[in-house]
């Protein structure tokens, strides 16, 4: 497979400036987006259940260059989502679709090895052998996928210009996800506070959730860092963490198509995807809405309708 | 310097910590949530992690995330109050490279920022030395070194049962005399030592010559290249025990106002954006050569050290997988090439 | 122990006066009184100027040592705390954190031409060394004052400008960028109007400082003219905060703004990467 897309790469390099895909990381254990403009660079290209990140995150920046990038499914829902807000053209992008299976969540990793004193990493169907100075350890894929992997409905990428494989069919219907918000729903209010309060009191505010995110395109001029108005002062207690979580989550309600590469920017392990996701469940419920998945779509929370037909105002 | 080697139990670390803890505030790396380990204060029944590298280095204790420098009262007569640290602290568990990261701090804020300076007198660092260091360190790649002792109190060694404790200091020596340390046996002693002897770490890149070499490439289209793929957040700065950038802002106070020092990164556009609209490092690419500039460059060449430890974590935690190992050994090629 | 390079003085505003409609000349008194005696600073050295609850910001020193009633700061208006410092009244409360960074290195330029070239709110450093100059008349030669604003509405200090028209032992020229009504005056970009002057660089110091643009174009009719980078000196903005080199924000190359500047000849600039 690895083959057909480094082809496709090496003949669409012609008419693009760039290709954004996935390489070779720092050790075994990580891929790492790579940035190919020369032909004899395609052969840096890999798949495999590492390759994480969400490439589409680099699209906006690189507007006005014809960009090729390789995307999951997932991650393709972020460039249909860009599109349709128009942050970035159709004619300046080309897509290399991959049908995916599923990608490696290496903090589930780590509870069963020392990620980082891995020597060597070889795969088997469906699982992984990982080799450190204490031994090796092997582990199924299923029990060290994401948790959104777990029952994704939209392996394939909802758009693309070439696919490196055959699709592949919905795992579900985003079953991983879903379990992450019936979690939170199933605290009381007062629970949930303390979960919140518990989780976030690690933040850093390093706002690398934000700035992996492909949708916050404006991380440069972020109404988080605004001292007109001062929204959110730069105490460092959790209150002010909250806010720039709740300030973030709001932002991107009808925008965030739930790759989760917040919570894996995350350097203190915050759980972010779930309250997002949990955003996601209002809005499809209220609006029939997710990002990301048909063409055209405008954001709900973008579009006025003078009755809502979810909406029983009348009744309030 | 050195009294005898000690020992230190395992199971007498609890009664030190909470010993220390009477007369300080005892600092201790923690397991937050799982995979990630942070400092907090050392309180009855925690564990402690010291069989690995922190998440974050103990930097929050000498240099907090947010302080308050100054409170302003404006009610009546306009007054202005300075809020010094208060108290001792103990650092329990740091490794050489969180302590060569303390040495940054020293060369630059030194005695010249009071609020740094309290605090830096009043802490003892007990650290642990390393024995098995992860792929990503290169401590020894920027001067530093799994066993060094150097800006430690003391050091401890693990063998099975505990650690092996030697002072460094003077501080580290009042230290050892707490109950918890008992003389260590020969074969303890023996033990160590050959545990001292299979640590390796070779350096990853020779880094002489870089400050000039960075400056030879400073206006070439390298640094586009090799932050194609950084996203300009602040984790590798936050999480870096030498970095030490901060911000100066006032907050309201119902009394009037406060005036805080925070971390800030040269990694975010804010940071050098002037009101008119001006910004002299407009892109990632610009903000990143500061950043490698600023270490490799312009620190060693005013104070004779680098201004990095090598501890890897900008590696490791970096959401795209930078590594400035690469990039170091990238920036060589092009200089020589 | 030596005081908290963080703790400002309080300071009271004396008088506010309205330069151009953007920028505004703030005269502030240090309250206590044996602070206000100790407060010694050189030309060219800078301050954080305080507004309590909003933050601080930098600015030259505006008055010359030689004349200690009161410091004097020109602020223009262009972001937080330069449009709360325009909301000041006389009788308010202001900080001052200083002096910061060095100074004008006038003990060189002894016995020397002094050419001045300012645009702008740039000619607020500028003001400084030459009436510190003027009150040592004798120390240099002759001076002359080149300044340019957009229009004659955006020149500063209109007043003193008006003063030093009449003296002798000034040569004054001002320019603004295009014809205006009423203005007969010189018309012309300052570095034109620079080229156009065409001085020798024989015996001369030039001073510069305005707009980032302003300042490229001057130093390349400079060049032309013949000045050597050791004869031009000029004093350099940027975002600061702790003012003393320890934010690590305001660096080019491996020297602070704030503390081995603003002040720099264009030789030590050239020594330096190329980050303005």
């Amino acid at each position: 497979m690895i083959d057909r897309l480094r082809e496709a790469v090496r003949e669409k390099l012609q008419e693009l400036d760039l290709v954004i895909g996935y390489g070779e990381g720092y050790d075994p254990l990580h891929a790492t987006p790579v940035f190919i403009q020369k032909p004899e660079e395609v052969d840096r290209l890999i798949w495999n259940p590492l390759c994480v990140h969400n490439l589409a995150t680099y699209l906006y920046e690189l507007r006005g260059k014809r960009v090729g990038v390789v995307v999951k499914g997932c991650d393709s829902r972020s460039v249909l989502q860009l599109l349709n807000e128009g942050l970035i053209k159709r004619e300046e992008i080309y897509i290399f679709g991959i049908p995916c299976d599923g990608v490696i969540d290496l903090r589930k990793v780590a509870q069963k090895v020392d990620i980082y004193r891995v020597k060597e990493v070889s795969w088997q169907k469906d699982a992984f052998t990982a080799k450190t100075d204490r031994g090796e350890v092997s582990l199924g894929l299923e029990e060290v996928l994401q948790d959104k992997c777990r029952g994704c409905p939209y392996p394939t990428p909802v758009i693309h210009d070439f696919l490196a494989k055959d699709p592949v069919k919905p795992k579900g219907e985003g079953e991983g996800l879903l379990e992450q918000v019936s979690e939170l729903e199933e605290l009381s209010p007062q629970e949930r506070l303390a979960y919140w309060r518990k989780e976030l009191e690690r933040c850093i505010r390093c706002y690398a959730c934000r700035n992996a995110c492909p949708l916050c395109v404006c991380q440069d001029f972020c109404a988080a860092e605004a001292r007109d108005p001062h929204w959110i002062p730069l105490r460092d207690r959790v209150k002010e963490k909250w806010m720039w979580q709740m300030l973030h989550v709001l932002h991107l309600a009808g925008r965030c198509t739930g790759c989760g590469e917040c919570e894996r920017a995350c350097p203190m392990g915050i759980p972010l995807l779930r309250i997002r996701a949990k955003v996601n469940k209002e809005l499809k419920e209220l609006f029939d809405y997710e990002a990301g998945v048909k063409e055209g779509v405008r954001p709900p929370l973008l579009t006025y309708q003078v009755s809502e037909p979810k909406i029983e105002e009348r009744q309030w | 310097m050195k009294d005898g080697v000690k020992f230190l139990e395992e199971g007498a670390l609890e009664g030190l910590l909470r010993r220390l803890s009477e007369r300080a505030r005892v600092w201790v790396p923690v397991e937050a949530t799982p995979g990630v380990v942070l400092w907090r204060p050392w309180r009855e029944g925690e564990k402690v992690r010291l069989d690995r590298q922190g998440t974050e280095p103990p930097k929050h204790v000498l240099f907090p995330r947010s302080e308050t420098l100054l409170r302003i009262y404006e009610k009546e007569e306009l007054k202005i109050e300075e809020v010094m640290p208060q108290g001792p602290s103990v650092i329990f568990g740091a490794r050489p490279c969180d302590v060569r990261g303390f040495e940054v701090f020293d060369q630059v804020f030194g005695e010249e920022d009071p609020y740094y300076s309290v605090r830096r007198r009043e802490t003892t660092i007990l650290t642990v030395l390393c024995t098995e260091p992860e792929r990503t360190c290169f401590c020894t790649t920027v001067g530093g070194g799994p066993l060094e002792e150097k800006g430690s109190d003391v050091t401890l060694l693990w063998i099975e049962g505990g650690w092996l404790a030697q002072a460094v200091t003077e501080r580290g020596e009042e230290v050892l005399r707490d109950e918890a340390f008992v003389e260590a046996s020969r074969e303890q002693i023996e033990k160590g030592e050959q545990r001292k002897e299979a640590v390796k770490l070779d350096p990853v890149v020779d880094l002489s010559g870089i400050p000039e070499k960075f400056l030879e490439s400073f206006t070439s289209d390298f640094w586009r290249r090799v932050t194609a793929k950084c996203i300009s957040c602040g984790a590798c700065t936050f999480l870096c025990p030498t970095c030490y950038c901060f911000n100066i802002t006032d907050e309201r106070t119902p009394e009037g106002a406060e005036r805080l020092r925070s971390w800030d990164a040269c990694m975010f556009y804010h940071y050098t954006l002037e009101a008119s609209g001006h910004n002299p490092r407009p892109t990632k690419a610009e903000r990143y050569r500061n950043r490698i500039g600023h270490k490799f460059s312009y620190h060693p060449s005013n104070y004779g050290t680098y201004g990095c430890t090598g501890c890897g974590r900008c590696i490791k935690y970096c959401p795209v997988g930078m590594d400035v190992r690469e990039i170091l050994r990238e920036l060589k090629e092009y200089a020589e090439g | 122990m030596s005081r908290n390079p963080f703790l400002p003085y309080i300071a009271t505003v004396k008088e506010v006066i309205e330069e151009t409609p953007n920028i505004k000349t703030l005269r502030v008194v240090i309250d206590d009184p044996s602070e206000r005696e100790a407060f010694r600073f050189e030309p060219g050295q800078v301050a954080q100027l305080s507004v309590f609850g909003v933050g601080e910001a930098t600015f030259v020193i505006n008055s010359p040592p030689t004349r200690t009633e009161y410091l004097q700061f020109s602020v223009m208006k262009v972001g937080e705390v330069t449009t709360k410092i325009h909301e000041l009244r006389p009788g308010d409360k202001v900080g001052v954190r200083g002096p910061l960074g060095n100074w004008f290195p006038y003990e060189g330029m002894k016995g020397k031409d002094i050419l001045f070239i300012g645009g702008g709110i740039g000619m607020a450093p500028l003001r400084t060394l030459l009436l510190f100059m003027l009150d040592n008349r004798s120390d240099y030669g002759h001076i002359t004052l080149l300044y340019g604003a957009r229009s004659p509405r955006d020149l500063c200090y209109k007043e003193e400008l008006k003063e030093w028209e009449g003296r002798e032992d000034i040569e004054l020229v001002l320019t603004v960028d295009r014809e205006f009504p009423g203005w007969e005056g010189r018309v012309g970009l300052v570095p034109n109007v620079l080229k156009e002057l065409a001085p020798s660089p024989e015996g001369k110091v030039a001073i510069t400082c305005g707009p980032p643009i302003m300042i490229r174009f001057t130093l390349q009719a400079l060049a032309e003219l013949g000045f050597a980078d050791d004869q031009i000196v000029t004093t350099l903005e940027r975002r600061m905060k702790c003012g003393i080199g320890l934010c690590g924000r305001c660096n080019i190359g491996g020297r602070y703004v704030c503390k081995d500047g603003p002040v720099f000849t264009l030789a030590q600039l050239k020594e330096l990467p190329p980050e303005l």
